[in-house]
């Protein structure tokens, strides 16, 4: 096999890792401060989609149309969420496991009948702008040149969240949280009002990556239920609450994903629930996570 | 006196002529049902063919009609594209509107559920671009006919399509890229079978099965192309077909690696003329221009620009259009409008239509059609791009054998 191909596949796995980053990183976060484990998290991804997808729609004519719908999918995503929160979400922090995952699960089915409702059943397309239609090639491998922008998005996502929980103020809190809630409360630190701002902000992430992926391919139903299992998947892998766990995770799965694909197409989902059944029995907490939080 | 034997005249001859007006108008129209989902996922299909039916409607009623006496009046209802309401607009439009034939559906599923009704009601049903094959294969009805090569035909005639292909271009490897679901996996297997008989000298190389709903194809993308096959099979599901070409494009797959699978009307051609990957190898029902040396098409070409602002018809335009003129020529040969006469008058009947001189089969009442293979390309005569280097394929190459369809039917009634 040519090294150029093996390049282009690895990039194709690494892109991929980095979208799934973008969806988990907002489930690892929300789960691992507030311990909801939020089913409809991929379906306010796919909302994020939409409303990329009907802002670039205004601003078709223009060629940064999809530059600026991206982060305004995000925003109104974010708004969205934060609306979910304080109705919704704020009532099931004390429920059991099962419980969320009931209500969550309502959550992601109702929103996917609002989608139907306010986008209809069609398809979505959003043309790129044309610096972003034609291939680049690095190393003699041809790439998708907006997987670049991607890449860049996904690491910066990364960078920007870790920067966060390691250099501000809020960021010490969100991470005191993960630990102990309680004594992050004791010291009189507003609990609720935190809860709810890492919910938007995880929300914040997902429709961010609904915008960048509302370019990829055609927005339609359904692609949700199809990432949030990828996302479970990667959360298990890297651990629940760590951002380093979710990155490696994510590149795990899109690497792996991708190589398989090369060599054992048949198997490269299999292997995927092979490596994260094989962490949930040795290291339940993940590779990054803590037996703590397990 | 005389006064009075006039005035007598006069409104002696101006009864006659009263009556004589009367019947002309009372004319017996020949009511023609078209139910069509002009809502739902079938609604630009279904406004493609309506336009088609109304050409052809215009231009038989401007020489009088069915037989020259006989105007057509047509009555139209949307079927939502569901089955349920398909069944309770056919329903009306017998009853109500007292329709002889309906020309129906976009979706199989609606043509199936109605073709139970028309029988009873003992009304000609006409599926013109809906094409499971079950439509007249199985559960047979005398009063369906099909004017659109059904799946089977497709599926055959881009088999036979490919290994001609295969045998000009000279391509060896192939890999399969198929959604993974029954619909994907049986598909798969039924093109890989098909081409080991009519291309054995053809290898898969390589089996892809994306899951249904694939949201990131790149790494498939890369893959093939690393494989570097001759030719690529694709049997998608249609939203991940979209995906999958959305995602191929910016890598120049398309320029690299042929990709057979893909079905692609006009109505595509039209829409996506400026995202189309040239270079797609697509299967067609009924382009225009593919039969534009048939005095019948050219004609319909010219008048369907004429009446629709210089729009070209699309597959399901020129189906509905022939849907029309197969019944036309049915009531011609029955020399009445009286339904049974028609349906007996129509089967194995050789009709005269856009696509040439073709026959209805006898055994299943499928027009023995044509299908079209051919690759996505640039054309100067058109705004858009056509399919060239155009395969088509006859009935007799691609169409079910007898033998299966009454072994299918006798199965049915086991």
């Amino acid at each position: 096999m040519e090294f150029t191909f093996l390049f282009s596949q690895f990039m194709s796995g690494l892109t991929y890792g980095l979208m799934l980053f973008l969806v988990a990183s907002g489930l690892s976060l929300i789960f691992g401060v507030m311990n909801i484990l939020n089913f409809a998290h991929a379906t306010l991804w796919l909302i994020g989609a939409y409303i990329c997808f009907t802002f670039w729609s205004l601003m078709e004519a223009y060629q940064f149309a999809l530059w600026v719908s991206i982060p305004l999918a995000a925003l109104a995503t974010a708004a969205f969420g934060w609306v979910c929160e304080v109705v919704l979400i704020k009532r099931i922090y004390k429920r059991e496991l099962h419980e969320q995952l009931l209500i969550t699960y309502a959550m992601a089915l109702i929103f996917g009948d609002l989608i139907k409702i306010i986008w209809g059943p069609t398809d979505r397309l959003i043309v790129r702008p044309s610096i972003i239609q034609k291939p680049l090639h690095l190393f003699g491998a041809p790439i998708d040149s907006y997987f670049i922008f991607v890449i860049l998005i996904g690491f910066a996502v990364a960078v920007g969240l870790w920067w966060f929980l390691k250099y501000t103020k809020y960021g010490h809190i969100v991470k005191a949280a993960v630990f102990s809630r309680e004594m992050v409360g004791a010291l009189g630190i507003p609990i609720p009002k935190i809860y709810t701002w890492v919910f938007t902000l995880g929300i914040f992430i997902a429709g961010l990556a609904g915008g960048v992926q509302s370019a990829i391919g055609s927005v339609t139903l359904g692609m949700d239920t199809n990432i949030i299992i990828q996302a479970f998947c990667v959360v298990v892998i890297g651990g629940f609450g760590s951002l380093m766990g979710t990155l490696v995770g994510s590149l795990i799965v899109g690497e792996v994903f991708s190589f398989a694909i090369l060599y054992w197409p048949d198997g490269a989902m299999v292997l995927i629930f092979v490596i994260t059944a094989a962490i949930l029995i040795i290291r339940p907490w993940g590779l990054f996570g803590t037996p703590l939080r397990a | 006196m005389k006064f009075r034997k006039m005035f007598f005249g006069i409104f002696v001859l101006l009864m006659a002529g009263f009556f004589c007006v009367s019947a002309v108008q009372a004319a017996e129209p020949y009511n023609l049902g078209v139910a069509l989902g002009f809502t739902g996922t079938g609604t630009l299909y279904s406004k493609d063919q309506m336009e088609g039916i109304q050409v052809a409607v215009d231009e038989i009623n401007a020489k009088g009609g069915f037989m020259g006496k006989y105007p057509v009046k047509v009555f139209q209802q949307d079927t939502q594209t569901k089955p349920d309401v398909g069944v309770r607009t056919v329903k009306d439009l017998i009853l109500r509107d007292k329709v002889r034939a309906v020309i129906n559906d976009y979706s199989s599923a609606v043509a199936v559920a109605v073709k139970p009704i028309c029988r009873e009601y003992k009304v000609i049903h006409i599926a013109a671009i809906s094409n499971s094959e079950n439509i007249t294969k199985i559960n047979y009805s005398p009063y369906t006919f099909q004017v659109v090569p059904n799946s089977y035909m497709q599926a055959k005639a881009a088999s036979y399509a490919v290994a001609q292909l295969a045998k000009k271009k000279g391509w060896k490897e192939y890999v399969t890229l198929a959604s993974d679901y029954e619909w994907g996996r049986s598909t798969q297997e039924e093109v890989v079978t098909d081409l080991k008989r009519v291309a054995p000298f053809l290898k898969v190389k390589k089996e892809l099965w994306p899951k249904l709903g694939e949201t990131q194809f790149a790494s498939f993308v890369t893959s093939i192309m690393s494989m570097k096959p001759d030719f690529v099979y694709a049997c998608l599901a249609s939203k991940d077909n979209v995906t999958f070409t959305e995602q191929a494009k910016p890598y120049g797959f398309f320029d690299k690696i042929p990709y057979v699978g893909s079905m692609q009307s006009v109505t595509e051609l039209i829409t996506e003329a400026k995202t189309m990957p040239r270079g797609l190898v697509a299967i067609s029902r009924a382009p225009f221009f593919a039969h534009m040396d048939v005095p019948m098409m050219a004609n319909f070409v010219k008048n369907y620009r004429a009446k629709y602002k210089g729009k070209y018809p699309s597959d399901w335009a020129v189906m509905g259009y022939d849907a029309v003129y197969a019944l036309k020529q049915g009531v011609e040969k029955a020399g009445s409008i009286d339904n049974d006469k028609v349906k007996d008058a129509m089967k194995g009947l050789s009709v005269d239509l856009t696509r040439g001189k073709l026959q209805f089969r006898p055994i299943d009442n499928q027009l023995r059609c044509s299908s079209y293979v051919g690759i996505v390309r640039d054309d100067p005569k058109y705004p858009f791009p056509i399919l060239a280097e155009l395969i088509e394929i006859k009935a007799a190459d691609s169409e079910r054998p007898e033998a299966e369809i009454v072994a299918a039917r006798q199965a049915e009634k086991k």
